[in-house]
């Protein structure tokens, strides 16, 4: 172990701390807030603070300067040719820079009014025209740069069409974050980010709180309780795979990476993602362990001591119950957990996390392979977590808060703090496991390529380093998305009864595993013994699978836009005297102080 | 004489209790599946989610008090909305002013008499040797406001015979941090403005001198 792969380590570990840490605060914020939304009250988003609109400004300018630079300056300094694949990226990026400012500046106007001639054509069209006109540009530009001549970049002809988008992005980078800074007002600003500075505020407030303990609770027991539930939800998380293995080139011929190699990442590799002979692959998963699931489900099984402590600690009988409960829940639900993905282990053939992403990007997402499973899964990996509907060890009906009931300050804060790290990291591992990890349809190591069967449709090009980023980007992003969807769950069903939990457990979901289990090894066995014919067909029906994501992602996407900028219609009552009064007045909005 | 059968001590034995069997409920397979049914229920909560999502996205979101009677977000987001109130809501006092910025009051104490929760302290005083309105009115050299105390019922503003205390100003007492923070005094009344955003008032005052004044001048004093 070299000094450079320590403190690549430390990078990895760092990240994935930070990560778990923040999206466990962050999602106690998200928790409290989709509840009010889909409640019809608008939940926590006040938490503000205020910064000079001098340092407002450079935020918004700097990181655009800075951006534009790195988008203007290696276009210009690496085209002495026409490259279309580079020039399409710069005009389609100026674009999505176009339309989506503009977008952002009339959902300024409509809320603030206009300042002057242009904000007010901006605001007069309606959002969503914006939205399908910059979907209307981008497929427009992708073709007319195709039809742009190579000879113009013959000697003689242009020889800078690349470097001429990467200005035109890099401009409208610029103009976009000038014309929002200019809007910033003198004075004070408040900052609120959209509400997320309440986890900075609850998390202010619980290490402040005091710190009680109850008189005959057990001292070392109930201090370490905390730091044991907490533990094995950032642990665990060591051995996902975060991106796709990097490949760096081994500059000084020591077979081992060093600070020189760190520099140098290797410009493409294959198709298949493993990296050439005499290259230095890192895995981006901190524990690049060959036991993987097996470790997962190790460790996630401490989690346990936990919350039996604390329940015996505290000297509380609700506490005790909580405890117990929760005890014999997980333990329950750990057996459900561990054969339901069987089914997966045994198409994939490992239990080695990198290898069953790369599977999964191979031939299919897991959730199309093993449906049943993935449901199976779910439901016992929510019972692990202690999520509603399977919160019966901290069920406030019956036994107030359960386990954690006598804990307060950052104790306390520990215990929910890892409860949702718990949770992120419970999003994480049905990535990893069902939603194909870090990896996209269609987007292999060496670039894109959309083809079903033997088939090619499309095919681009792109280097080691811009697709291992995606690849760190997508799998953030679909833990997000996925954190996201499972607080649903919380929103959407009541607490089960302890006895349904039980039998759900072991007479429901425990058969079902096992069943899936025996239709998989015989599905498996039928395929192996099947003609090479079948055996290609299966192959198409996968990419045909990986082709259903991506189209379903993108519409999923467009839905979402064009449904979040539908015009909302109202229509005013003034029925009561108060509403006459606001009226008058000019409704609640309009009222400002001293009205 | 017949003697009952039964003894005094029981109850003679009733009719039974009229029952109604409770069905039990629908437990269909697609019930039982559970899954279909919470993909269902999902749907009714990202429906609501999305819903109200979209009202807030581009500034649209619904007037709480005019545009309420269809669902969506009702919450008023103080201090950025608040509910108006009405033209005569009775907020904070204040002390209207004369044209030359002293109080109109006379300290006369109709309003500390006047006052249920007794919140107003006035502590009169006779203006200076050669002033002329030594000998006609007084003025209040202290006058105090408890806030806190007061129940904000207005007999000081029907009891004022000059118009000097109002409670127009269409204020509330804001969360202060401790008590003495809603003592207010003369100073802090005088200056707090009326909706119309003026210290004064609308009825003219008619000062001695004035060709206007009604009552007795010190040229009656001969009479």
């Amino acid at each position: 172990m070299t000094w450079a792969s320590l403190v690549f380590s430390f990078v990895k570990v760092l990240v994935v701390v930070l990560f778990l840490l923040n999206m466990a605060a962050i999602t106690v914020w998200l928790d409290r807030r989709q509840s009010a939304m889909l409640q019809d009250r608008v939940g926590p988003n006040r938490a503000v603070v205020y910064l000079p609109s001098g340092i407002v400004r450079a935020l918004l300018t700097l990181p655009a300067v800075l951006i534009a630079g790195a988008l203007a300056v290696p276009m210009w300094a690496a085209a002495p040719g026409l490259e279309i694949p580079r020039m399409t990226q710069g005009v389609e990026l100026a674009i999505f820079v176009a339309w989506s400012g503009l977008l952002l500046l009339s959902s300024h106007v409509r809320r603030n009014g206009a300042e002057n001639a242009f904000d007010e054509a901006v605001g007069s069209i309606e959002p969503r025209a914006y939205f399908y006109r910059g979907l209307v540009a981008h497929v427009v530009a992708a073709v007319l740069v195709q039809l742009v001549p190579t000879s113009l970049n013959a000697p003689g002809g242009v020889a800078w069409g690349t470097g001429i988008a990467g200005s035109i992005a890099a401009g409208a980078v610029l103009m976009t974050a000038l014309y929002a800074s200019a809007k910033v007002p003198d004075g004070k600003v408040g900052i609120r980010l959209a509400g997320t500075l309440h986890a900075v505020a609850d998390a202010i407030k619980l290490i402040w709180k005091e710190d009680l303990r109850p008189k005959n609770a057990d001292k070392l027991l109930y201090a370490i309780a905390p730091l044991l539930a907490m533990f094995p939800a950032l642990v665990t998380f060591a051995v996902i795979p975060m991106g796709s293995t990097l490949c760096f080139q081994d500059i000084d011929k020591n077979h081992a990476l060093s600070f020189v190699d760190l520099a140098n990442i290797a410009g493409v590799v294959d198709r298949t993602g493993v990296c050439a002979v005499g290259q230095i692959p890192v895995s981006l998963a901190v524990a690049d362990l060959n036991v993987g699931l097996l470790y997962v489900f190790a460790i996630a099984g401490t989690g346990i001591i936990g919350a039996a402590l604390a329940g015996w600690a505290s000297n509380n009988k609700w506490a005790l119950l909580g405890g117990l409960r929760a005890t014999s829940q997980m333990v329950s639900y750990e057996v459900a957990m561990g054969l339901s993905i069987t089914g997966l282990l045994m198409i994939v053939g490992s239990v080695h996390m990198q290898q069953i992403v790369d599977w999964q990007g191979r031939h299919a997402w897991g959730i199309f392979v093993q449906p049943v499973a993935f449901f199976l899964f779910l439901a016992a990996l929510v019972a692990e977590t202690k999520r509603v509907p399977f919160d019966q060890p901290e069920g406030e009906s019956e036994i107030i808060a359960g386990y954690f009931l006598e804990y307060s300050g950052m104790k306390f804060g520990l215990f929910f703090l890892g409860e949702y790290a718990e949770f992120v990291f419970s999003s994480a591992l049905l990535v990893t496991l069902f939603f194909g990890g870090y990896h996209l349809p269609f987007l292999d190591p060496d670039g894109v390529r959309v083809a079903i069967g033997n088939t090619t449709f499309y095919e681009l090009k792109l280097t080691h380093l811009a697709v291992s980023l995606i690849h760190l980007g997508v799998f953030f992003g679909k833990t997000i998305i996925v954190t996201w969807l499972q607080v649903f769950i919380r929103w959407t069903l009541p607490r089960f009864r302890y006895d349904q939990l039980m039998k759900l457990g072991w007479t429901k979901l425990l058969p079902a595993a096992l069943v899936n289990i025996l239709v998989t090894g015989m599905i498996i066995l039928g395929i192996e013994a099947a003609s090479p014919g079948v055996q290609s067909g299966l192959q198409a029906l996968c990419d045909v699978t990986q082709a259903l994501v991506a189209v379903g992602g993108v519409l999923a996407l467009v839905a979402i836009i064009t449904g979040l900028l539908e015009p909302a219609k109202h229509k005013q009552v003034a029925v009561s005297s108060t509403a006459r009064y606001a009226l008058g007045a000019g409704g609640v909005k309009a009222t400002k102080m001293g009205a | 004489m017949t003697v009952s059968q039964t003894s005094w001590t029981k109850p003679a034995p009733r009719s039974p209790v009229p029952t109604k069997v409770i069905a039990r409920p629908n437990r269909t397979p697609q019930v039982q599946a559970y899954v279909p049914e919470w993909l269902k229920g999902t749907a009714v909560t990202m429906r609501h989610f999305f819903e109200n999502t979209k009202e807030r996205m581009l500034g649209q979101k619904r007037d709480p008090v005019l545009e309420n009677f269809e669902g969506g977000i009702t919450t008023i987001e103080y201090p950025e909305e608040r509910r108006p109130y009405p033209d005569r809501f009775r907020g904070l006092h204040r002390l209207t002013m004369r044209d030359d910025g002293s109080p109109r009051c006379v300290a006369c104490l109709c309003c500390s008499t006047a006052c249920p929760a007794q919140c107003i302290h006035i502590e009169p005083a006779e203006y200076a040797e050669g002033d002329e309105r030594r000998g006609y009115e007084r003025y209040p050299s202290v006058f105090v406001i408890d806030e806190l105390r007061c129940v904000f019922c207005g007999f000081c503003v029907e009891a004022c015979p000059c118009d000097a205390i109002r409670m127009d100003t269409g204020m509330h007492p804001a969360a202060y941090d401790s008590r003495d923070q809603f003592i207010y005094d003369s100073p802090i009344l005088l200056s707090m403005v009326g909706r119309d955003g003026s210290r004064k008032t609308e009825n003219a005052r008619h000062e001695p001198g004035d060709s206007t004044h009604p009552g007795v001048t010190r040229k009656h004093e001969a009479h």
